[in-house]
């Protein structure tokens, strides 16, 4: 019967359907609002303030280092990870036995809690721990990382480098997977060496992987949270300051709910933005290389 | 190349992948090492000249220092949020998958588009209005608030829609015939197909959960409902000092799921290719 039919879709389908109402449609209408008031989450009045927070999200410093250091941590990571997923890649590509087993090796650090191995560099790390006294040893004496604004950046690109490598690697095996061999034989037969057949068949072929992994490791620098909480709170002097961390201590350290959610705003529109760019950027080159 | 440049060359592939290898595994190797180590050697010596449990004893039982926090009944609630949380996600996924893939009814374009529209939206906006409603419905510091909007991922939805495309119209049509309900459809017949799949979404989801951070922090104060995440979180500051039942923490939090993903890794590899593909 036609009414039965669409009454059982509806009741299959109605589990996502409450959902979506309660976690996403709700706040998503209550978000529309809620950026026009200044409101402490407590106080029964809520000042109707405009565009105000915006402005002063506009302007306020805390928000631009927050907008700056994701692009010099995307500057560290996206180039980084691309290179180090790769990598893997290329390695578990070739290895002619127990594949599985180092691809599965390296997918381990993607399954680490930020938290736990923040614990470990901060152990690592530490004045007096066995790497720095190395360091000491060697070349009279070691960085001050954490407390260093530039070393900072570097250490918490390095473990989300780390964190997400053999992820992204294995977006580029299944994209070598994908290769013709027949391919390689002929460029073989035409006298082309390793070199030339990486550089004229593997990295052609590996554009849609390639972009793939651009596009999602780009898109990560704009939600960091938890290395910098744990780590560094953000400093030394907001070198490391991320656009969640911004976020997160407007509206729950200063309980500033309206301004935190309009910096959520502008956190979403650099994400889109910036995305948008690096996608035509990359989609023309792209284009212009010949690759699809 | 000959026979024995090429073995050569297999050799030293063999010796830089092993190498890349310990890298990787290194952080988990040196948390397991200084979670054993007697505490004045922790962070001091990378190999410790003993290894014991005290530090986990510090953990569990308390130590006469400080007032130990909850540590056992935070893994609990990692435990029962994650698993709670991951069942209903590939359980709503496939059902609400199978509906919009294989049954056809007025509104399921819409429900598609919205599903799509969800999965494109920056969450981050949805954070702070996601918390008060929370709040408003009185599920601030409950268990329920950690569970709650998590119960549905639109990403295991579209996954699920996905694969269920792919499967033949005539195995449905001749369980139909059989006077198969579509509960039975699914859990019977669709989801024993996308067995390989379902391991995959199982494993990336409750990993997903397991180590969410910022959320948990926001919805929940009271120290024994916290997960083992949050609680680890706060104590960097203020227990600093006792590096070595931090690290007996950390090792609580993390290698579970190692194992459970380490069980379950034949399979990994052969399916993680259909669910991400470039």
């Amino acid at each position: 019967m036609r009414w039965q039919k669409e009454l059982r879709g509806w009741l299959l389908a109605s589990p996502y359907f409450l959902s979506a109402l309660l976690f996403f449609l709700i706040p998503l209408g209550w978000s529309l609002s809620l950026v026009f008031f200044e409101w402490n989450l407590i106080a029964p009045v809520r000042p109707f303030v405009g565009l105000g927070n915006f402005i002063e999200a506009f302007k306020s410093t805390r928000v631009h280092h927050a907008f700056f250091n994701t692009y010099k941590f995307m500057a560290i990571f996206v180039p980084g990870v691309l290179a180090a997923s790769l990598g893997l890649a290329l390695i578990v590509q070739h290895l002619p036995r127990l594949k599985h087993l180092y691809a599965v090796g390296f997918f381990l650090p993607y399954l680490a809690s930020g938290v736990a191995i923040g614990l470990v560099v901060r152990g690592l790390l530490s004045y007096d721990s066995p790497f720095n006294e190395f360091l000491r040893k060697i070349f009279g004496e070691a960085p001050r990382w954490l407390r260093d604004p530039v070393w900072a950046t570097v250490v918490i690109s390095l473990m989300i480098i780390w964190k997400f490598s053999g992820y992204y690697a294995l977006i580029f095996l299944a994209g070598l997977q994908g290769i013709p061999r027949e391919l390689y034989e002929a460029a073989a037969l035409d006298g082309a060496g390793p070199f030339t057949q990486f550089r004229k068949i593997t990295l052609p072929l590996l554009y849609p992987a390639f972009y793939t992994v651009l596009v999602l490791a780009v898109g990560l620098c704009f939600g960091i949270f938890t290395e910098p909480y744990v780590l560094t709170g953000g400093g030394p002097r907001f070198a490391t300051h991320t656009w969640q961390l911004e976020i997160y201590y407007q509206a729950f350290e200063r309980f500033r709910a309206g301004y935190g959610a309009a910096v959520a705003v502008f956190n979403a529109v650099a994400t889109f933005l910036s995305i948008l760019v690096i996608r035509g950027v990359v989609e023309s080159w792209g284009a212009r290389k010949g690759f699809r | 190349m000959s026979g024995r440049a090429k073995n050569l060359s297999f050799m030293a592939l063999y010796l830089l992948a092993t190498a890349v290898l310990a890298l990787m595994v290194l952080p988990y190797f040196y948390m397991l090492i200084q979670s054993l180590a007697p505490w004045r050697e922790v962070d001091r010596v990378f190999l410790p000249s003993a290894l014991g449990l005290h530090s986990y004893q510090w953990l569990l039982a308390g130590g006469t220092a400080a007032l130990p926090r909850p540590w056992l009944r935070a893994w609990g609630n990692t435990a029962l949020v994650a698993t709670t949380v991951t069942l209903s996600r590939v359980v709503v996924g496939a059902v609400v998958g199978y509906a919009l893939s294989v049954l056809s009814f007025r509104g399921r374009r819409a429900i598609q588009n919205l599903i799509l529209f969800q999965m494109f939206y920056p969450g981050i906006i949805l954070l702070i209005p996601a918390f008060l409603l929370i709040r408003v419905m009185g599920l601030y510091d409950t268990y329920l608030s950690m569970i709650l909007p998590g119960l549905v991922s639109t990403w295991a939805i579209f996954m699920y829609a996905n694969f269920f495309r792919s499967i033949p119209k005539e195995v449905i049509e001749s369980a139909r015939m059989d006077g198969a309900g579509e509960l039975r459809i699914i859990f019977q017949i669709m989801v024993p197909l996308a067995r390989t799949v379902t391991t995959i979404f199982f494993l990336f989801l409750f990993m997903e959960r397991w180590v969410e951070l910022l959320w948990d922090l926001i919805v929940v104060r009271d120290p024994m409902k916290q997960t083992l995440n949050v609680l680890l979180a706060t104590m960097f500051g203020p227990y600093g000092g006792y590096a070595g039942p931090l690290y007996a923490a950390g090792v609580l939090l993390t290698f579970p799921i190692l194992l459970v993903f380490l069980l379950f890794s034949r399979r990994f590899v052969s399916g993680v290719s259909l669910v991400i593909s470039p």
